[in-house]
C-alpha cells in the first residue's frame, strides 16, 4: 500500500486484479496432491484420471480395531525354554496364533525323514554321496552325516551298560563336526578351483612365510645360543592354517613374540646365511664367501665397500682368494670386517678432530705446541702405502674437503705400475 | 681327512689279540629294509664334508698345423685339487660347449672328468657336476671361461708350452648321509672333519658300494695324467700367511686409532673443564 503511494499509482486498478486471481486459483487447486506437484504434471487435470485421489491416502479399514501389546513368546526351534518379549499386533482383541514365525527356518528332522535316512544308509552301505542323491527332501551330505552319526551315537549310548564302555568307540571319541566339515570342503573346493595365477601367488606367500619364520627362528636361536631344528613343521602348519582360512597370514603360525633385534646385526645376518647354506644340499665355498661378504657389507654404503676393496689391494690381498678353502675364507671375512671397523674408526677420529678444532678456535685460538692433527690428516685415499711402513706420520694441510692427498714419498701407485702377473693370481 | 676312526679300530684290535679272531660269519644279521634305509638316509648335522677341486683348461697352439677354424687344441676338466680321484663323489660331469660345436652337450661318465676339443674361440663353458645319489641328488654348475691366448699378447706363441687357466674351489656338503660318510671317511679326495665326540659310525658292511666304483677299470686320479705337468699349484698355506700378515697390520693400526681417539677424548674433557671453570 505504501509502495503505491510512493509510486503514485492509482489504487483501484490493482486491487481489481487481485480479487479475480484468488478465485481462479481456488478453482484450480487440485484435491489430494499439492499444488506444486500438480503443476509438474502440467497444471491441468488429466484427460483420463490415472489414479483416484482417494486411493492415495488409505486409512486402515475402519471396522478393525488394531492395538499393539507387549507379550512373551517362545521359539519351538530352541532347545532351552527361553521366554522373550516382543510387540504383537492385536486385531479386535484377538492375538495371532501359530508358532514363532522364524521357527520354520530351523532344520527339523522328522521321524519319517530319519527312518528314510537309515533305510538308505543300510541299502547303500553308508555311501553318503549316493544317499544324498536319493534322499527325497534336499539335504546336504554333511547334514545327513550329522544326523546319522548323532542318532547312531545316541543309540550306542542308550544301549551301552555304562558310559565308560563306549568312551573308546570312534563315534564317541571323534564326533562328527558339521561346521568343520563344511568349512573344510569349501576350502578344498576353493583350492581346487584356483587359477594358475592364484596358485603361484599362494606358493610365493608360503615361501615368504617360510623364510620369515626361518629367519625369526634363527634370530631367536642366535640369541638363545642354540640352533633350532629346521622347520619341516613350518610349511606344513602354514598350509593347514591356509586352508581353513581365506586369507593366508604368514605370521599366524609364528606364535612366539619376535625377539628384539639382536644387538649386533652382523651376527644375525651371518647366522641366517649359515642357516640358509645348510638348507642347500650342496654349495661352493666361493658362493658361501660371497654371501657372507655381502651380509657383512650390507650395512655399509657403496663408497665404503670400495674403500674396503682398495685397502685390501693396498695390503696385497686378493679381492677374491686364490685358494678359497674354509680356513682361508674365514680369515678373509675377518679381515674385511676388521677393515670396516678401521674405516669407521677413522671417520670417528676425523669427526672428533673437527670437534676439537672448532672448540679450540672458538675458545682459545691456536695455542702453540698443540698438534694440529694427530693422524694422516688430509690423506683420505690411502691408509696402507704398499711396500711402506704406515707408521710414518704425515704432515699436510688439514683440509677435509680436499680429495688429493699430500703424498710424502714417490711410492709407486699400486696395481697400475706393477707388472701384470698371471691372471690366476687375480682369481 | 682325519683318520680318527681307523686309529680307534687299530687300538681295539690290539686289545683283542689274546683271543683268536673268529672268521666273519657268512650270514649277516638280517635287518629290516626300513632300518637299513633309515641308516643310509640318516643325515648328519654339524658334519660338513668338503671336496677341494680345481677346474679349468689347458690349451696348445697348433703352430704349423693350425688352420683358421682350428688353431688350438684344448682340454677342459675338473680334477681333485691334490689330484686324487673325485669319482668317489662325482658320478658324471656334463660340459656345455658353445652352440657352434657339434653336440655341444658333452657327458663324461667316469673320471678323469675331462673333454678335449679343437677350435679358435674363447667362450664360457658350463660344467655341471652330478653327484652320487646317496650323497646329493641336486647337481652343481661351475662356469669357466675358456682361455686360449696368453696374457702377454706381444710374446711369441709356442706350440710346446700351453696356456693354462685354472680355478680352485671347494664343494661343500653340509649334511651328508651316514652311509656316504662311512664310504668316504678315509678317502684322500675328501675332507672329513673331526666327528663330534662320542660319535661312532656304523660299520661299512651295512652299506652297499655303488656298482661303478667296484668295477671301474680306468684309474680316476690325475696324478700321472699327461697334462699333470702343467697343473697349477694351489697352496692354502701361502694365502693364509698373506691374510695373517694383512690382519696383523690392520689390527696394529686399529690399536693406534683407538689410542688417538681416547687421547682426543681426554683433551676435549680437559678443555671442557677449563672453559667451565
Amino acid at each position: 500500500m505504501d509502495a503505491k503511494d510512493i509510486l503514485g499509482l492509482p489504487k483501484n486498478s490493482i486491487t481489481q486484479e487481485k480479487k479475480s486471481r484468488p478465485q481462479k486459483d481456488s478453482q484450480r487447486k487440485p484435491d489430494g496432491i499439492s499444488r506444486e506437484v500438480y503443476a509438474l504434471t502440467g497444471g491441468f487435470p488429466p484427460l483420463i484420471p490415472a489414479i483416484e485421489a482417494s486411493q492415495l491416502k488409505k486409512r486402515p479399514p475402519s471396522d478393525e480395531k488394531i492395538t499393539w501389546q507387549w507379550l512373551p513368546f517362545t521359539n519351538s526351534a530352541r532347545k532351552d525354554n527361553l521366554h522373550l518379549y516382543h510387540w504383537v499386533r492385536i486385531v479386535n482383541g484377538v492375538p495371532p496364533t501359530g508358532d514363532y514365525s522364524f521357527a520354520k527356518y530351523n532344520k527339523m528332522w522328522t521321524k519319517e525323514e530319519t527312518d528314510q535316512l537309515f533305510e538308505l544308509c543300510q541299502s547303500f552301505d553308508l555311501r553318503f554321496i549316493v544317499i544324498a542323491d536319493r534322499f527325497p527332501s534336499s539335504r546336504t551330505v554333511e547334514e545327513l552325516k550329522d544326523r546319522y552319526y548323532s542318532v547312531a551315537r545316541a543309540m550306542l549310548a542308550a544301549r551301552a551298560p555304562s558310559p565308560g564302555d563306549i568312551s573308546g568307540h570312534p563315534l564317541v571319541k571323534e564326533p562328527y563336526n558339521v561346521s568343520q566339515e563344511t568349512e573344510r570342503k569349501r576350502a578344498l573346493s576353493m583350492v581346487l578351483s584356483q587359477t594358475k595365477q592364484q596358485e603361484r601367488k599362494d606358493a610365493e606367500v608360503l615361501a615368504e612365510a617360510k623364510r620369515i619364520t626361518e629367519s625369526r627362528m634363527v634370530a631367536r636361536g642366535a640369541e638363545e645360543s642354540e640352533l633350532p631344528v629346521p622347520s619341516n613343521a613350518g610349511p606344513e602348519s602354514a598350509e593347514r592354517a591356509a586352508i581353513p582360512s581365506d586369507t593366508v597370514s604368514p605370521s599366524a603360525n609364528v606364535q612366539h613374540p619376535s625377539a628384539a633385534v639382536a644387538p649386533s646385526t652382523i651376527t644375525v645376518d651371518n647366522a641366517s646365511i649359515l642357516a640358509s647354506l645348510r638348507m642347500l644340499r650342496v654349495y661352493l665355498r666361493t658362493y658361501a664367501l660371497d654371501q657372507m661378504v655381502q651380509a657383512a657389507s650390507s650395512s655399509a654404503g657403496l663408497r665404503t665397500i670400495k674403500r674396503v676393496e682398495q685397502t685390501l689391494q693396498e695390503l696385497g690381498v686378493n679381492l677374491k682368494p686364490r685358494v678359497p678353502t674354509k680356513a682361508v675364507c674365514a680369515e678373509h671375512l675377518e679381515l674385511r670386517r676388521e677393515i670396516l671397523t678401521l674405516l669407521n674408526l677413522q671417520k670417528q677420529l676425523q669427526y672428533k678432530e673437527a670437534e676439537g678444532s672448532s672448540y679450540r678456535d672458538g675458545s682459545y685460538g691456536d695455542t702453540p705446541g698443540t698438534p694440529k692433527h694427530l693422524s694422516h690428516g688430509g690423506d683420505q685415499d690411502r691408509i696402507f702405502v704398499p711396500d711402506m711402513n704406515f707408521a710414518g706420520e704425515r704432515i699436510g694441510k688439514r683440509d677435509q674437503k680436499r680429495k688429493a692427498p699430500g703424498r710424502l714419498s714417490e711410492a709407486p701407485l699400486p696395481a697400475h705400475k706393477r707388472p701384470r702377473k698371471l691372471k690366476a693370481a687375480d682369481l | 681327512m682325519i683318520n680318527s676312526s681307523s686309529s680307534k679300530q687299530v687300538g681295539q684290535d690290539q686289545q683283542a689279540t689274546s683271543e683268536p679272531r673268529s672268521p666273519r660269519p657268512k650270514i649277516k644279521m638280517v635287518k629290516s629294509e626300513e632300518s637299513d634305509k633309515r641308516i643310509l638316509n640318516k643325515k648328519l648335522k654339524d658334519v660338513e664334508i668338503s671336496i677341494p677341486i680345481v677346474y679349468g683348461n689347458v690349451s696348445f697352439w697348433l703352430g704349423k698345423k693350425a688352420s683358421e677354424y682350428q688353431s688350438h687344441k684344448w682340454t677342459v676338466y675338473v680334477r681333485g685339487a691334490t689330484n686324487e680321484d673325485i669319482g668317489v663323489v662325482i658320478k658324471r660331469v656334463v660340459f656345455q660347449l658353445h652352440s657352434s660345436f657339434k653336440n655341444p652337450t658333452r657327458v663324461v661318465e667316469s673320471p678323469p672328468f675331462e673333454l678335449s676339443e679343437a677350435g679358435w674361440g674363447e667362450f664360457e663353458i658350463a660344467i655341471t657336476l652330478y653327484f652320487h645319489i646317496d650323497l646329493c641328488d641336486k647337481p652343481l654348475t661351475l662356469y669357466h671361461h675358456l682361455k686360449l691366448y696368453p696374457e702377454d699378447e706381444s710374446g711369441p706363441m709356442s706350440s710346446k708350452k700351453p696356456v693354462v687357466a685354472e680355478c680352485f674351489d671347494e664343494i661343500a656338503f653340509p649334511e651328508p648321509s651316514e652311509g656316504f660318510l662311512v664310504r668316504v671317511q678315509n678317502h684322500p679326495a675328501v675332507n672329513v672333519p673331526r666327528l663330534p665326540t662320542g660319535f661312532t659310525l656304523p660299520p661299512p658292511e651295512l652299506f652297499v658300494v655303488p656298482f661303478e666304483d667296484a668295477n671301474r677299470k680306468k684309474r680316476g686320479d690325475t696324478k700321472d695324467h699327461p697334462l699333470s705337468q702343467w697343473f697349477m699349484n694351489f697352496s692354502e698355506a701361502d694365502e693364509l700367511l698373506q691374510l695373517a700378515a694383512a690382519r696383523q697390520q690392520v689390527q696394529a693400526y686399529l690399536a693406534k686409532l683407538r689410542r688417538q681417539i681416547s687421547m682426543i677424548d681426554g683433551q676435549h674433557q680437559q678443555l671442557k673443564t677449563i672453559s667451565d671453570s
